[in-house]
Parts: structure tokens; C-alpha cells; sequence
């Protein structure tokens, strides 16, 4: 998921300075989750902007803020209330607020949170950074993501740099080449691994921005067709 | 072939030293420096920007010191720069007649004086030490041709103090097949540590440059155990100087890194001693006095 964050309200006085009239939108998918954009969060926000002599036209939650299209339907039952509001605030992750900025390309759009990382959630709303969204996926040789919890992206091993199997830039943290030295070991694979170096790593599958036409099916090679052997 | 590395094929204990690169333009200190340095060691070290702390860059100062008619190591690591940055400074280097490099991945940022910088780290320092190897073979990372070879010196760094140490002895083995030429350690406390990393080291043929620090005082031993990355200090030293008065500390500092680097050279452990002394020449020459190498 995508793990979002309230950005401090200090900002947020900033941006509405000269505006009054807002119309708020939350999403239903990684944040509510994160309690960034769920209902709860929408009311909250509301009941700041009136306690500040604002008002709110209307707010909706969409059900999934980066569905482009969908999010367009939804806000189509809502078209006064939008018309009414001078700003718009959405409390969802980036892509969310740049839904909204494109089908409002005259109106004023304000992202309520500042988008963190991808992760997981491990107890409620407690949420570890678990992929650099880098492009090229070395799990199925490391086990854990190095690329993402090494904060050096170290792809061959530890650096020389833990102490008593901790990180060096955080030391609450466990160095994540030990994790994947320990899942290596368990796994049988500790030589093997040694025997060839990772890297170096194609960052080009990195650049932004990045574009993708998804296709849900796997190669239709005679090899790996099941029916084929 | 460089005068390090001529010493250690001929199977010479060398001594080298560790100068940082001023913070700011003025140089004339650290010429100072290594005009005192020179007769002391065989090659003077110059750390690449130590903890993420911004500072003049390794390349100038070794051509600094090349001009003085000393021979530097550049210390070269992969925070700062992408691979083409790399490349491009070595070679760089290589023109200017630097020969020897100590490459390493290097300390983070967030440990140094510029936290708010982004880290690049697009290689690690496997695959740093292998790029040298390609260079000097007449090849750049991706395998293309270049006008000519290097003739780079290359060595990596180890930490025979870490814990655990199996994932840091797979990663010396993993540099050796990467062509590292030489090793050099982190700071050494206790001869033990260093021998048992040795016995592993000696199955395979390269030579090792121990680490030293000359302890100062007790605020120094409390920063390197504290505050530098894969230092650790031995609780029983840090107890055994709490007792000491300033001025004892700095007399059994001398005293207690004389008799590690006689031990080690008695015992013949390894193949030579770095000096780590934070660019305090004075502690270089008392200590090298001392023990009278």
C-alpha cells in the first residue's frame, strides 16, 4: 500500500490563506487505511476549516482516488458543491490529489498529506517501508528487500559499517543484509549466493516518470504452456 | 608499479597514514603535513569525505601530495558519486599518476554535516572494486573499450570486529574475486579479533593492512565507539582509561597501540599498519619514534 502522512497544519494555513469555500475528498483504499482520507479524517478536517471561520461545500470519499475514470463518476453527483467551493482539499496519496487536478484543471487543488513510501502495515496504522517501487525485483535471491531497507541499497552484503548486527544510519533498525544473510542460511543458498555478484543494478527501469500498458497473462511459449507438457 | 605495492609483493611491512582534506580552500596545513609525514611512512591515505563530513576532495590532495614527491592512496567511495562519476574521476586520477586506491561503499550521510543530502550509491563496493578491474583491463563497467589500460592499485576494506563477522568475511572473499589487491581494516583494539580474521585471511593469497588508532583521550574512545560507523571499543578498555587522568590517557595511548603494532609485527599477523591518527602528525612521529620502525 501506499502510506500517506497528514502534512502539519502550519502548511496547510499557508496554502488557504485567501480562500473560504472547500470541498474535501478522501479515498477508501491506502488512505483509509492510513487514517489520511477516511471519514474520520474528513470530519476532523472539516470541523478545522469551520473552526476557522471556512466553509465546506460538500466531501466525498472515492473508492479508489487514482482510478482516474471511476473518480470522475463518482464526483459527478457532486457537481454543485464542487462548483460552490473556491479550493479543493483531497486527503489521499499524490496520484489521488493528481486525479482530482486533472478533471479540475481551474480550480485551486491542495494535498492534505504528504506521500511517504510503500509498505506494510504491521500492527494497526503502524506502517514499515517495504519496496522502492526500483523496477527490478531481487527478492526471490535476497528474501528481503535490500534495496529498500539497506539504506545504501547494498546489493552484495553488509557494509562495514553495523555494530552487533545493527544498522549504521539507524541502529534501532537490524542491518537488513543480516536478515537477508539469515534468510540465505535458512534457505540452503548462503554459497550460492557468494558464488556471483548482484549488480550493478539496471537504474534505468527507475526513471520517472514511468508508464505501463499491464497485461495479465505469462508467456505463450510452447515451454511453458502447462497443456504442452 | 607503485612503491606500496611494490613493497607489499616484496613481502615489506608498510606503514602508511591517514590525512583528511582541509574543510575549505586553504591547503598550506595539510602540506605542512605531509612534509612531515613523508619520512615517517611509505604512502599517506586520503579519506573521501569521512562520516559524510564535506571536506576538500581525495583526488586534489593526492595530486597535492604527488607534487610533493609523495605517493597518496585515494580513498574512493560510492556515496557521492553514480558510475559515471566514478569512472570518470579515475581515470581522472589515473592521468594526474595516482596509482593506489582504497575503495570502499562509505559512511552515510545522515552521520556527517550535509544530512539533508541525497545519497547516490548506484553501485556498491563489490561491484566498485570490480569497475577497477575492468578499468584495468582496458574496459569500463558496461564492458566498452577505452583508449588505453589503467594500472590501479586497488585494495578494499574489512572489519574483523564486526558482529556478526561471516557476513563480513563472505564480503572480503566476495572483493578478493572481485580483484581486490590488498585489504585494509578497520580500527584494530584487540590483536585477538585481527587473528582470528587473519587465519581466515591467509587461505587466500593477499596482503593486509591493519588499522590503528592512537588514542587521545577518553572523549575521543567515547565518539569512535559512539558515533563512527562499525567501530566498536572494547568495554574493557573504555573502563580501564575511566580511571586515567588526562594526561595518562594520552601516555597509555601511545603505549597501548606501540605494543599492538610490535605484536603485530612480531607475530607477523599481517603485512603492514594504517595509521589512523585523524591527521595529528605529531602523534604519527611520536608514535613511530616510540617504537622506532
Amino acid at each position: 500500500m501506499i502510506v500517506s502522512n497528514r502534512k502539519d497544519l502550519k502548511e496547510i494555513e499557508k496554502y488557504i490563506e485567501n480562500l473560504d469555500k472547500f470541498f474535501l475528498i478522501g479515498c477508501s483504499e491506502c488512505a483509509t487505511l492510513c487514517g489520511t482520507g477516511n471519514e474520520e479524517a474528513i470530519l476532523n478536517l472539516k470541523q478545522w476549516l469551520e473552526d476557522n471561520h471556512k466553509k465546506v461545500t460538500g466531501w466525498m470519499i472515492a473508492k479508489t482516488g487514482c482510478q482516474i475514470l471511476g473518480t470522475k463518476r463518482e464526483l459527478s453527483q457532486y457537481k454543485e458543491a464542487i462548483e460552490q467551493a473556491q479550493c479543493i482539499m483531497v486527503l489521499s496519496c499524490g496520484a489521488g490529489t493528481q486525479t482530482i487536478t486533472e478533471l479540475f484543471e481551474e480550480k485551486p487543488v491542495i494535498p492534505l498529506n504528504d506521500t511517504l513510501f510503500i509498505g506494510n502495515m504491521r500492527r494497526f496504522r503502524e506502517f514499515e517501508e517495504r519496496c522502492r517501487a526500483c523496477g527490478e525485483c531481487f527478492l526471490a535471491i535476497t528474501g528481503v528487500c535490500v534495496v529498500t531497507l539497506c539504506p545504501k541499497s547494498m546489493l552484495n552484503g553488509p557494509c562495514g559499517g553495523y555494530k552487533e548486527g545493527r544498522c549504521e544510519v539507524n541502529p534501532l533498525r537490524k542491518c537488513a543484509w543480516i536478515i537477508a544473510y539469515e534468510t540465505l542460511e535458512k534457505r540452503g543458498l548462503m554459497e550460492k549466493f557468494y558464488e556471483n555478484i548482484l549488480g550493478p543494478k539496471d537504474w534505468s527501469k527507475a526513471n520517472s516518470p514511468r508508464q505501463l500498458k499491464a497485461s495479465t497473462g505469462y508467456s505463450k511459449s510452447k515451454t511453458e504452456d502447462p497443456k504442452e507438457k | 608499479m607503485s612503491n606500496l605495492k611494490k613493497k607489499l609483493v616484496n613481502g615489506e611491512f608498510v606503514v602508511t597514514a591517514e590525512l583528511t582534506p582541509p574543510k575549505g580552500p586553504e591547503i598550506n596545513q595539510m602540506i605542512d603535513k605531509l612534509k612531515e609525514l613523508k619520512p615517517l611512512v611509505d604512502a599517506v591515505n586520503f579519506t573521501d569525505n569521512p562520516s559524510g563530513k564535506m571536506r576538500m576532495c581525495s583526488l586534489a590532495a593526492c595530486k597535492i601530495s604527488l607534487d610533493l614527491g609523495f605517493e597518496p592512496v585515494l580513498q574512493m567511495t560510492c556515496r557521492d558519486r553514480n558510475r559515471i562519476g566514478i569512472q570518470s574521476d579515475l581515470l581522472g586520477a589515473h592521468a594526474l599518476g595516482i596509482r593506489n586506491l582504497l575503495l570502499m561503499t562509505g559512511d552515510h550521510p545522515i552521520l556527517g554535516d550535509q544530512k539533508e543530502a541525497k545519497p547516490v550509491y548506484d553501485i556498491d563496493s563489490s561491484i566498485l572494486i570490480r569497475l577497477i578491474n575492468n578499468l584495468n583491463n582496458g574496459l569500463d563497467i558496461n564492458g566498452n573499450r577505452l583508449n588505453g589500460k589503467t594500472e590501479f592499485f586497488y585494495g578494499g576494506v574489512v572489519n574483523p570486529n564486526a558482529e556478526p563477522l561471516i557476513p563480513q568475511l563472505k564480503r572480503f572473499e566476495q572483493k578478493l574475486k572481485m580483484g581486490a589487491e590488498f585489504f585494509q581494516t578497520q580500527m584494530i583494539f584487540e590483536i585477538e579479533k585481527l587473528e582470528k580474521f587473519m587465519d581466515y585471511a591467509q587461505r587466500f593469497n593477499t596482503k593486509v593492512i591493519a588499522g590503528v588508532v592512537i588514542i587521545r583521550s577518553k572523549k575521543m574512545l567515547h565518539y569512535l565507539n559512539s558515533k563512527v560507523p562499525g567501530v566498536s571499543v572494547p568495554k574493557w578498555l573504555i573502563d580501564k582509561i575511566e580511571g586515567f587522568n588526562d594526561e595518562d590517557v594520552e601516555k597509555f595511548g601511545i603505549d597501548f597501540t606501540a605494543k599492538l603494532i610490535l605484536n603485530i609485527m612480531e607475530k607477523k599477523i599481517c603485512h603492514g599498519i594504517h595509521l589512523m591518527a585523524f591527521s595529528k602528525v605529531e602523534e604519527v612521529k611520536n608514535l613511530l619514534n616510540y617504537i622506532k620502525i
